[in-house]
């Protein structure tokens, strides 16, 4: 059926003229013909460096086709046997990107989420000066920031049904672990809503205090100082309380 | 016939437990007697807030609505020592809205068609 | 010892740098036997190598490995009945990865596995390599499937107070009829006959049996038949009943009596677990509400042998003082976060209580989203805090069916339906159908959303349109097409409100021939045209069904009011009211008795009212009645004109048909029903050409009795009813056979 191409024909081509016609197929995205190739490729030259560059290549072929999950399979094997080759960290971006393109919308279990994080920051320690260690730092910023929104969904769950120590306790993740992703404006003004709904008027104060002096052209902080205004309140921060210890390192001011 | 239910929220302190908790008494007498604190508070100085909240509904299909909240504050000084212990009931709440708008967040949303081939694929005898 | 350079010998895939970067020796670092340990092992590990052996030859340490052979190509043959896909998703040895002795082996037994779970106890399988050079091979799967083992038997053996068929229903495995290839459950598997242990435990626990005890529960294999023969032996012991229920309690100011209130045990009721779990967890909310959030029930009993009855003694104590610091939910890869939140009563920050977490868990359950779901608890960052982790096993809950049926007044009928209970994991629940038949075609499609706003209301919606054409009960063609909007309230766990709003419109169309020579009834041919309804109603429905679909004991009772005239060319007035009471009888023999009663009755609100508004009685609501047979006709021409008030009673009782094997799935059912319907509108009588053009208009009994036989054959439930009505009007249309039946593929 078709135009399968079986194994037998390649018996005696040079490695590089079977990588290369692979790499055309690829770009010209036949991925499925590009993988028998470079299949080939392996198994008739499997100790030659184009050898084991068709294995990194079988696994991008996977990844392209979009099954993740052979693709995180092969890169994993290539890891284990060739752990210091060039390709290496590529490798090591293939299984990161794998599990990062799974990643499902907040409402949703972040096992891929955190999978992707783990396996970028490996990529990080392992090939620091890595050409992908750039691009990884970035991802480790957006699977931190699709944490920090999944823990800001269950927050803003518990608020509207008014429990509000369970909505507080989940908006404090999101200000002490994530801190540098974008929820964190988010998550102050929901901790000011939270105690100033408690009556507990002071704590309502310093978290805006503290969005204020972090982030003060942001609306989260406007509402924020327009809800304590209208109780007669000021955002006004006391030095000593962990918020603004949390932002020590962090703060602008 | 009564439909209603009530759920108490959170930790309640008994007077007896209050008590042990005189001014002046140590951080430590406070965790071993009340327990560890439901949230730690950010204002000056280190305060223990210890909150507790019953909220009730007549009719099983109604959303709980809070009846009764008491927040128990123990505030320390700076060398540990219980400063002052204040209540704050439900009259000190205050009632407002909350604002409906959310930081946008990614990740792929759930297909129907990937979700209801999911079921084609084993079809239930 | 120290060497000065490490030497790779044997390798020829894996190079040296990869090799020596496994090692835990460096060159010029001192190591000894220990490191040398460490390093076979983590080379081991790696799956590249069959053999290492690592020694110090002078100055320099010779590593000597010998690579496993890497696998070019997996496949298995002689696989029929189970696919290369799920062979290959079992095993581990893939194409281009390493082959292992070890690994090979472990996937013979898996692939082993996979056949005995489908019940191919014979099935044995041969690994086989080819050699390809270049340290490469193929490796094959020979496997020889052997034909499925099938369950011939089940058996109990000391059952006297339930017949066999009755605990035959109660278990999962089921006995292989002939067409035991459609059906998987008929085959034998070690884990579901452990699960039907636990199913009859709670069975009898249920029904007062507080003593039960599982003596065996034997799998024999018989090798000729390639069958298994299973065979539970039990022990019943007795049938209690609840004696002196005593709640007592060492939490100051806790009112024993006013908890004993809460207590559902009642004195003289029969003893059931199921009861005493519901108790425990009211006794706990009453507790938690008077300020003891970490109140533990646990029940315990005394016998009495002589009375037959259990003394049952609820003690509630202060349980373990811990707060949950979070609730975890893991596993749910379509259901959203809050779809699984919101059907916990308890939330962060709460005091920790196990029976409101398996109230949860029970909830869960019930939705039929998830094929599992277990909470479980860790210790969290403080002592006195308590991690809640709710991990669920997701299961498709879409679902596509295709069912044929036949029935007398139908003849035969079809339908397709596509159906998602898990709608986008927001837990609404979606269903299009259509179907068809002789004289009926119709199109359908509802959506429910059951959490509406966060509240426990259930909100949905509905179209349809139905057309049915003209037959021998039905003397007009009909097409009715519309929709409606409806609320459920639930009040208490049984009772619920529903309110609901229907818009459609209904297009008669009779032969006008026949109306001009007279032969159809003037208000038949005076319903000719469209017409719609725009109605309001609102039903109270009180259930306590121990199962909605094969019901064996509790109440399903509902009563509606409907309002029709918020617009639209109808104007009535309709209250309807049902009550059904199932009962098992006699339970040694899975008799299960029903009684019901119905009733309506409606009030034009102008002169205009239609035929088809009224009420019609036959057919499944009075059997030996044709449909639509009973009630007001027109004197002249004979067709059914409907009425105003209705009512209609049942008594039935349906038992397996001794002396025939249990397989046959032949129950039979002896059932007495009465009823009648009266009072045509008088508007429409007198468009009829008055008081004297119907017949049969007042009160008159009619009742009929009958036997059915209820055949669970392999294409579905089929019954078939035979009722001789003994009072009846003479106008009245008879129907002495009815068969209805269908399935679901």
């Amino acid at each position: 059926c078709g135009n399968r191409v079986t194994e037998l024909e390649f018996e005696d081509t040079p490695a590089d003229q079977l990588y290369n016609e692979a790499l055309v197929l690829m770009n010209a995205g036949d991925y499925r013909t590009a993988m028998v190739k470079f299949e080939e490729v392996d198994r008739l030259h499997p100790h030659t460096d184009l050898g084991r560059k068709s294995q990194v290549m079988l696994a991008f072929a996977s990844y392209s086709r979009g099954n993740y999950q052979e693709a995180i399979n092969s890169a994993k094997r290539f890891i284990t046997l060739y752990p210091n080759h060039p390709d290496a960290p590529y490798a090591q971006y293939i299984i990161a990107n794998s599990y990062y393109r799974q990643i499902p919308d907040v409402t949703r279990d972040q096992a891929d989420t955190k999978q992707a994080l783990d396996a970028y920051q490996v990529l990080i320690d392992k090939y620091p000066d890595s050409e992908y260690a750039e691009d990884a730092r970035n991802k480790i910023q957006a699977t931190k920031d699709q944490l920090a929104g999944k823990q800001m969904e269950i927050g803003r769950y518990y608020l509207e049904r008014d429990d509000n120590l369970a909505a507080i306790n989940r908006f404090r993740i999101v200000v002490e672990k994530y801190q540098t992703t974008r929820h964190v404006e988010e998550a102050l003004f929901r901790l000011t809503e939270s105690y100033y709904a408690l009556g507990l008027t002071q704590e309502a104060q310093t978290a805006a205090a503290v969005l204020g002096h972090n982030f003060p052209q942001s609306r989260w902080y406007k509402d924020a100082y327009s809800l304590l205004e209208k109780g007669g309140y000021a955002p006004e921060e006391s030095k000593s309380s962990w918020i603004s210890r949390a932002f020590q390192g962090f703060s602008l001011l | 016939c009564n439909t209603g239910e009530s759920f108490t929220r959170g930790q309640k302190i008994t007077p007896d437990q209050l008590e042990q908790v005189p001014i002046g008494s140590s951080r430590e007498q406070v965790l071993l007697a009340l327990g560890t604190p439901t949230s730690t508070g950010l204002a000056d100085g280190e305060a223990f807030y210890y909150i507790s909240q019953t909220s009730a509904r007549t009719v099983a299909f109604q959303r709980p609505s809070v009846r009764d909240r008491r927040i128990l504050a123990v505030y320390l000084d700076d060398d540990n020592k219980v400063r002052d212990i204040a209540e704050y009931g439900l009259k000190d709440g205050k009632v407002f809205d909350y604002l409906s708008r959310k930081t946008r967040t990614s990740g792929a949303d759930l297909a129907f068609v990937s979700q209801l081939l999911g079921g084609l694929m084993n079809p239930t005898l | 010892a120290v060497v000065s350079r490490i030497v790779v010998e044997g390798n020829s895939r894996v190079d040296d740098a990869t090799v020596e970067a496994y090692l835990t020796i460096r060159p010029g670092e001192s190591f000894g036997p220990r490191q040398i340990d460490e390093s076979i092992d983590t080379l081991f590990a790696t799956g590249l190598f069959q053999d290492v052996t690592i020694n110090q030859q002078g100055g320099s340490l010779v590593v000597r490995v010998v690579e496993n052979p890497v696998i070019s190509r997996v496949s298995f043959e002689g696989n029929r009945r189970v696919s290369d896909e799920i062979l290959e998703g079992t095993v581990q040895s893939r194409s281009r990865s390493m082959f292992s002795r070890t690994q090979v082996q472990a996937d013979v037994q898996r692939i082993l596995e996979v056949y005995r779970r489908r019940g191919s106890y014979l099935a044995t399988v041969e690994p086989q390599t080819i050699n390809r050079g270049e340290n490469r091979v193929d490796l094959i799967f020979n496997i020889n499937e052997g034909d499925k083992t099938k369950v011939a038997r089940i058996t109990f053996i000391g059952n006297g107070s339930f017949s066999d068929a009755r605990l035959r229903d109660v278990i999962q495995t089921k006995e292989s009829g002939w067409l035991g290839w459609l059906r998987s459950s008929d085959t034998y598997d070690p884990e579901r006959l452990q699960a039907d242990q636990d199913l009859l435990r709670r069975f009898y626990f249920n029904r007062g049996f507080a003593d039960f005890r599982i003596l065996s529960a034997t799998a024999d294999y018989d090798r000729e038949r390639n069958a298994f023969f299973i065979t539970f032996t039990l022990d019943e012991g007795e049938q209690y009943k609840f004696g002196s229920v005593r709640v007592d309690t060492t939490l100051a100011d806790l009112d024993p009596e006013q908890l004993e209130r809460k207590v559902d045990s009642r004195p003289g009721r029969r003893y059931s677990a199921e009861q005493i779990e519901k108790s425990m967890e009211d006794l706990t909310l009453a507790a938690n509400r008077q300020g003891y959030p970490f109140a533990s029930v646990v029940p315990t009993g005394e016998r009495n042998f002589e009375e037959g009855t259990i003394d049952v003694v609820y003690r509630v104590d202060q349980g373990q003082q811990a707060y949950i610091e979070r609730i975890d939910i893991v596993g749910n890869t379509t259901t959203r976060d809050y779809v699984i939140r919101r059907e916990f009563d308890v939330s962060e920050g709460d005091a920790y209580n196990r029976v409101l977490l398996d109230r949860a868990e029970r909830r869960l359950r019930a939705l039929g989203f998830f094929e599992n779901v277990r909470i479980t608890t860790s210790q969290g960052s403080e002592p006195d805090r308590v991690i809640v982790t709710v991990t669920v096993q997701e299961k498709a809950t879409g679902k596509v069916s295709f069912g044929i049926g036949y029935s007398t007044s139908d003849g035969v009928v079809g339908d397709l339906s596509v159906e998602e209970a898990n709608f986008l994991g927001r837990g609404q629940y979606v269903k299009a159908s259509i179907g068809g038949g002789a004289n009926t075609q119709e199109a359908e499609f509802s959506f429910t959303e059951p959490y509406l706003f966060g509240r426990r209301i259930s909100a949905g919606f509905d179209l349809y349109t139905r057309i049915s054409e003209e037959h021998d009960t039905q003397a007009y063609d009909m097409n009715e097409t519309g929709g409606g909007l409806r609320f459920g309230l639930p009040i208490t766990e049984e009772t619920s409100v529903q309110v609901f709003y229907n818009l459609f419109n209904r297009d008669v169309s009779v032969d006008e021939s026949d109306c001009a020579a007279g032969n159809l009834s003037l208000a038949v041919c005076d319903s000719a045209g469209g017409r719609i309804t725009s109605l309001i109603g609102v039903s109270l429905v009180y259930n306590t069904l121990d199962d909605q679909y094969n019901p064996s004991e509790g109440i399903y009772a509902k009563a509606t009011t409907e309002f029709a005239g918020l617009g639209g060319d109808t104007y009535f007035w309709r209250n309807t009211a049902k009550a059904r009471y199932y009962h098992e009888v006699v339970p040694a023999f899975g008799v299960v008795g029903l009684l019901g009663i119905e009733g309506g009755a409606m009030q034009a609100l102008n002169d205009d009212l239609r035929i088809q508004d009224q009420f019609f009685v036959g057919g499944s609501k009075l059997r030996g009645f044709d449909s639509s047979g009973i009630g007001p006709r027109d004197r002249a021409t004979g067709e059914a004109l409907g009425g105003r008030y209705y009512f209609t009673a049942t008594a039935e009782a349906t038992f397996p048909i001794p002396f025939l094997p249990p397989e046959a799935g032949l129950s039979g059912a002896v059932f007495a029903d009465a009823g009648s319907l009266w009072g045509v509108d008088p508007d429409i009588m007198s468009r009829n050409g008055g008081s004297n053009s119907v017949v049969s208009n007042d009160f008159h009994l009619r009742a009929s009795g009958g036997l059915g036989v209820l055949w669970r054959s392999p294409f579905g439930p089929i019954r078939a009813d035979f009722a001789v009505p003994f009072i009846k009007e003479d106008v009245d249309e008879t129907q002495v056979f009815r068969l209805s039946g269908g399935t679901q593929f």
